[in-house]
């Protein structure tokens, strides 16, 4: 019986590797095979220009660099996932998208070498819809101490939301919040990870627009811009991975 | 526009249960036979497969009826596996372990915990708590251990604060804040499981904190009632009303209370049957008793708590308006007493005053007082009619009747850190003796003029430690509770500050200082084992069976108070060297083959 389920389990693999084969990365990444199975194993993956990230060519600061996600002509997106290739912690983001959320993020992140950041949307055939772009950087982002960690004052400040919305002429509201967080990756001796793990954006009644997971590849006091079809006040609310609570409001 | 800023809210009541449903990554559900419950503490010392409890059951008598190792065997007793405590934050192992089904739960200096494989040590989660900079525990980075409930782990931190972790994944379930650690309130104690509530206490005597205890829903950490232990402070019922603890000013005379110490920074024991939770509270604050005339309870005071609304039973105050820091901290051990030709449900406490206790547990009468160190100078014996101490006149003079700020100094025995500190003696069912890790020093002490100011040291008082002998500081000493009669002393050059643990195997295990767990008889005395450990050990002996095989556990790794605050104790200790290991100990397999 043992030997059975270690058979199949051998073709299962070689049929996996198989697909693999066939989904050549256009960025030519060295981590894709690494990203492909553990984020994409067994998933139909697509290639497409119409997910964009915009990043700087050349990070200036390590610890935030800044990007932005954008995704036109692509219905029934349901999530959306920024990963950095070659980063020690490679997920920055993961959320859920749906009629009041646009596929549509802002966000600063750690770079610990040149690597591509990529943004990964799927439908809801499952089909995941895949775009990128390379940051060359001078590296080391994940593995220095946050500012916070030499801060003996850290800790009165943990947890300030600072958040603002706009109208757009399309009818979009864009939010845009900085969330005051060490957001340490443990990388760093005697400094313990630490950091902002959930985020829930909310309506005025208490209904979740959508929902956040975050790692600590996200900069030191995360800044984050969403794109809202919804009019009306947004509440942010969320917990980092040691229990605190973060909880803030926002008026159009 | 508008810009918003919002000041979050740490602690307020979010439903950690939505918080759970959120996170992406998938979270494993603790199978049924996997989850505490609060009968299985209740009975966690009829059971030598785990321990799940802090003091191996309620009844914090930290005895085992594993008999494998023994006076016979008790030579084969090896190394199973060791863990290190890691980095740079070795020092202060006071941890006890809790196991339970194969896993091993830990605490470590600097608020850290682990789940290890009980087996091979191998870990399987961390949490390192990320501490500010400003705390401020008075007697090193300590933690003494968790509880386990239901599918958590729970343990308090350094800045004064609750966590509750997944047992399987070590995922923070939920965080709630104690008090204000800038204030100068810490945690160092293992919580308490009680009638289904987390109990709980708080730490910062020295810095004129307001000693309380809480009880959370374990699930949550929601609050369910809290209980200052001051008299004229006011307390939550579960219903939410407030009741006043004792009456304002009725044994505190002037506005001290307001800042009046009393921390109960050590936890405490439980009676299921009673439903009562048994704590000890700490000195009063400042140390200068000159300015806070009258009893002061309930400071350096055993308390009985209804488990259901946190109201104080009874108490016993070892040491009325203490001006020594004779914190009445020290563990109630439960036990059952001949007494009179009747069984009495009875508690003893060895005070950090240097007398032994034991008090009848349903209503605090006292039964016997006795000295369990040979040097007591602030007291000559305890009435036991009214239950007061016979004073000496052993008190510092008041800085008022003298030039200058400082009063008339005395030296005064025991010494602050006490006949026995934190580490809690063993009572062996198997002997009837209860097993004190006692110390021989003495103290000058004076007072100072002193005002609270928020954070600081609130203390009025100077101080320096000395040892009373040449050749020894530590005793451990085998007490008849029926008697009050020494049986045996085995004397240790430095102090002792680690926990005792008995068995039926006929041993006493206790670490010492100079890194050595040992095991002596537990009818003589006599050395039968040790090990040394590299560091010194101020941790907690435990035992259980697995496999077939009986195991010993202990955190070594030096420090606690002893190096803070020991005056001229220092050049005896300050040679020991650091390290931070957990050693788990189990008898050679060839010896185990040769016994079956």
């Amino acid at each position: 019986m043992n030997k059975l389920i270690c058979l199949m389990a051998g073709v299962c693999l070689c049929l996996v590797g198989v697909a693999h084969a066939a989904t050549e990365d256009p960025m030519r990444s060295p981590g894709w095979r690494i990203i492909e199975q553990r984020f994409f194993a067994d998933q139909t993956v697509v290639f497409d220009d119409r997910v964009q990230v915009l990043a700087p060519q050349s990070a200036e600061d390590t610890f935030a660099v800044p990007g932005f996600v954008r995704v036109d002509g692509i219905e029934d997106i349901e999530r959306l996932v920024v990963i950095t290739d070659l980063n020690p912690i490679q997920r920055v983001l993961e959320m859920d998208i749906n009629d009041a959320v646009k596929p549509a993020v802002g966000f600063r992140f750690k770079v610990q070498q040149r690597t591509p950041v990529r943004a990964a949307v799927q439908t809801s055939d499952g089909t995941w819809y895949l775009g990128g772009t390379w940051v060359d950087a001078a590296g080391g982002g994940c593995t220095a101490p946050s500012t916070a960690s030499a801060d003996p004052d850290w800790a009165n400040r943990l947890g300030e939301v600072d958040a603002a919305l706009w109208a757009r002429d399309d009818g979009i509201q864009r939010l845009k919040t900085r969330l005051v967080h060490p957001m340490d990756t443990g990388l760093v001796d005697n400094i313990p990870a630490f950091y902002l793990e959930t985020l829930e954006l909310l309506d005025e009644k208490g209904d979740v627009l959508t929902s956040l997971s975050i790692q600590a590849a996200m900069s030191e006091n995360p800044v984050l811009s969403f794109d809202l079809a919804v009019d009306g006040p947004v509440r942010l609310q969320g917990r980092d991975n040691q229990g605190n609570r973060i909880r803030g409001m926002v008026e159009p | 526009m508008r810009f918003t800023r919002t000041r979050s809210m740490m602690a307020a009541g979010a439903s950690s249960a939505l918080m759970a449903a959120a996170l992406t990554s998938g979270t494993v559900v603790a199978s049924d036979n996997n989850v505490v419950t609060q009968q299985m503490i209740n009975e966690d010392a009829m059971h030598t497969d785990r321990v799940t409890s802090y003091g191996m059951g309620p009844h914090h008598q930290r005895y085992s009826s594993l008999d494998q190792i023994n006076h016979d065997t008790v030579s084969g007793l090896v190394p199973a596996w060791a863990f290190s405590f890691g980095g740079e934050q070795q020092r202060g192992q006071e941890t006890q372990a809790l196991i339970h089904e194969g896993v091993m739960y830990i605490t470590g200096s600097y608020s850290r915990m682990w789940a290890l494989d009980a087996k091979s040590g191998e870990m399987l989660w961390s949490y390192e708590h990320r501490l500010p900079d400003g705390i401020s525990p008075c007697c090193d980075v300590v933690n003494r251990g968790a509880a386990i409930y239901d599918d958590l782990v729970i343990f308090g931190t350094l800045d004064a604060m609750m966590v509750a972790v997944d047992r399987e994944t070590g995922r923070v379930r939920w965080r709630e804040k104690i008090a204000d650690y800038q204030a100068g309130y810490s945690y160092t104690a293992a919580p308490l499981i009680a009638n289904d509530l987390l109990i709980h206490g708080n730490s910062g005597g020295e810095f004129g904190a307001v000693g309380m205890v809480t009880a959370r829903d374990p699930r949550t950490g929601e609050m369910v009632w809290e209980r200052p232990v001051v008299e004229g402070h006011v307390g939550t019922l579960p219903d939410g009303s407030e009741s006043m603890t004792g009456e304002l000013n009725a044994t505190w005379e002037g506005e001290t209370w307001k800042q009046g110490g009393g921390a109960p920074w050590l936890g405490g024991s439980y009676d299921p049957e009673l439903n009562l939770i048994y704590i000890g509270t700490g000195n009063p604050a400042p140390w200068n008793a000159h300015a806070r005339p009258g009893d002061n309870l309930y400071t350096s005071t055993r308390l009985a708590l209804d488990a259901d609304t946190g109201e104080i039973v009874w108490h016993y105050q070892p040491t009325p308006n203490d001006h020594w820091d004779y914190d009445g901290v020290n563990e109630m051990v439960l036990f059952d007493l001949d007494y009179d030709g009747e069984t009495v449900k009875a508690a003893a406490t060895a005070d950090r005053n240097g007398f032994f206790y034991v008090l009848d547990r349903e209503n605090g009468a006292l039964l016997s007082a006795t000295k369990f160190v040979n040097e007591v100078s602030w007291a000559e014996g305890v009435d036991l009619e009214t239950g007061r101490p016979i004073e000496t006149g052993n008190r510092p003079g008041n800085p008022a009747d003298t030039e200058g700020d400082e009063g008339e100094s005395v030296v005064a025995r025991p010494a602050f850190l006490g006949g026995k500190n934190w580490n809690h003696m063993s009572y062996s069912q198997r002997t009837g003796l209860f097993y004190i890790p006692s110390n021989e020093w003495e103290m000058e002490i004076w007072n100072e003029p002193v005002t609270y100011r928020r954070g600081a040291a609130f203390l009025g008082a100077g101080f320096t430690i000395k040892p009373v002998y040449d050749d020894k500081v530590g005793v451990m000493r085998a007490m008849d509770p029926k008697t009050g009669e020494i049986k045996f002393e085995v004397p240790n050059r430095t102090p002792l500050w680690s926990s005792v643990l008995t068995t039926a195997g006929g041993l006493v295990f206790y670490g010492t200082p100079e890194g050595y767990l040992k095991a002596i008889c537990d009818e003589t005395g006599e050395e039968m084992w040790k090990f040394q450990t590299g560091s010194g050990v101020v941790g907690q002996p435990v035992t259980w069976e697995m496999d077939g095989e009986q195991y010993i556990t202990v955190a070594s790794g030096w420090g606690g108070a002893v190096p803070l605050w020991g005056g001229e104790i220092g050049p005896l200790v300050s040679h020991i060297t650091q390290g931070g290991m957990m050693w788990t100990f189990k008898l050679a397999d060839i010896q185990t083959a040769a016994a079956r």
